[in-house]
């Protein structure tokens, strides 16, 4: 069941991506939302879930964009790798952490874009592109992640008490 | 190991993808995925304009305020121009008797296409619009707006749907001629190029070209990619460099890029790469 709201969150993610999203242009690039979507699962629900929904995320991304099948799925997968800082807990928060790892996964699938288009022969302008495109997204999709993350944890099911009393478990 | 067996099961499979993608294998996957987001996101991209005015108040007033000073200027200069109707008349007629317009232009026969979406991807000007092979279309083709200026190229055709790539991609490159309006009548030759930057460069112009702003710019017709005297959009700014090998200038397009909603594809004229030798 988790793995069909992941679908569907993705389908529209995609679809606003393609449609909106082209019209919301902060700081010269749209925010990602496909990528926001997947960083924002993997951080809320773990490394074991991303590495289902990260590669539909970017199927689905794939196959409504001009890119080769392929550029998405290979350039999204950092996230899951990222998705180790989650098992880190590097702080008492979660919400911190996960607009890092939006802006690392951002500048990963910058770059990782740049080398497939440049290698199946499109003409990137690498100096232009990661001034204008990849920098700002770095910026740009953590700003928008603080309007997506809170409803995906809120929807997101609550933890499980396992016990009680003292020394009670609580996993997430 | 799990985690290492994931990365590498997802490399291989992204790059056959990307393999099989570059040979067409997929487009049939494609062509269906568009067919099915279609009727959505025609129904978004109608929402989105309120959305964009919000977000262009939000974030670019600074930006708006020197549009609405720039156009302020501009309507001053058209205020004037507009005295010496005539005479530009005039001049426009030699002009275009000289390009050969009314002779060399055929009758183009379009096919009219709505645009459906837009590439998401910041590193390319591209959008999805609702026509492909079926409708006659190939890759190469010219693509107009709705006022006639050339806006692109068809990219990617699949059966019903098809990828236009905007004049303002880094991948893009249109020769070009300006109409300057200098006493000899020169048109200075060069090619129009996409900038992640500036949307529209002019480069390799001649040193001692007389070129100002608000100059028009058209297709040259030079090597047979693009019909002549296409009106692609007018000079913004000219880049002064007396050692410089060429001439560079930024281009206003005629079409607003990022608005296109409906355009035509010229599907009579067979660009050079489409005719072959």
């Amino acid at each position: 069941m988790k793995y069909l709201f992941a679908f569907v969150g993705s389908f529209f993610a995609v679809v606003f991506a393609a449609s909106v999203m082209p019209y919301v242009k902060v700081l010269g690039v749209a925010p990602d939302l496909v990528l926001i979507f997947a960083a924002c699962w993997a951080m809320i629900r773990g490394q074991r879930e991303a590495m289902v929904v990260v590669p539909v995320a970017g199927l689905l991304r794939d196959l409504t964009t001009s890119d080769p099948v392929g550029t998405s799925v290979l350039a999204l997968s950092p996230i899951v790798l990222l998705a180790v800082v989650r098992e880190l807990r590097p702080l008492e928060s979660d919400f911190l952490p996960a607009l890092a790892v939006v802006a690392t996964a951002s500048l990963a699938y910058a770059l990782i874009s740049m080398t497939v288009l440049t290698a199946v022969g499109e003409d990137v302008p690498w100096g232009t592109a990661l001034l204008r495109v990849a920098l700002p997204s770095i910026l740009v999709n953590p700003l928008f992640t603080v309007i997506v993350y809170p409803p995906m944890r809120w929807l997101s099911p609550r933890p499980k008490v396992e016990g009680f009393g003292v020394g009670s478990a609580v996993r997430l | 190991m799990r985690l290492l067996w994931w990365t590498l099961v997802v490399v291989i499979v992204s790059l056959t993808s990307i393999i099989l993608s570059e040979n067409r294998t997929l487009d049939p996957l494609q062509n269906l995925s568009l067919t099915i987001t279609t009727p959505l996101e025609n129904g978004l991209r109608d929402l989105a304009e309120p959305v964009s005015d919000f977000f262009q108040g939000l974030f670019n007033r600074g930006d708006l305020v020197r549009e609405n000073e720039r156009l302020r200027q501009e309507l001053e200069r058209l205020r004037t121009q507009a005295a010496a109707t005539e005479d530009t008349e005039q001049r426009l007629q030699d002009l275009e008797e000289a390009l050969g317009v009314k002779k060399g232009q055929p009758d183009n026969e379009f096919v009219i296409a709505d645009v459906i979406a837009q590439d998401p991807s910041g590193f390319k000007r591209a959008l999805a619009i609702d026509r492909g092979s079926n409708d006659g279309l190939d890759e190469g083709m010219v693509v107009l707006s709705k006022s006639g200026s050339l806006v692109g190229t068809v990219s990617l055709v699949y059966d019903e749907f098809s990828w236009l790539r905007l004049v303002s991609d880094p991948s893009s490159a249109v020769n070009i001629a300006v109409l300057s309006g200098d006493e000899q009548g020169s048109e200075p030759r060069g090619v129009a190029t996409g900038d992640l930057r500036t949307g529209l460069s002019l480069e390799l112009l001649p040193t001692g070209a007389q070129i100002a702003e608000g100059d028009l710019v058209t297709t040259s017709g030079l090597g047979g990619n693009y019909p002549s005297a296409l009106l692609l959009g007018s000079v913004k700014s000219v880049e002064e460099k007396p050692q410089a090998l060429s001439k560079r200038a930024t281009l206003e397009p005629a079409a607003d890029l990022s608005s296109l909603d409906t355009v035509l594809i010229i599907t009579n004229f067979r660009p050079a790469r489409l005719s072959g030798p």
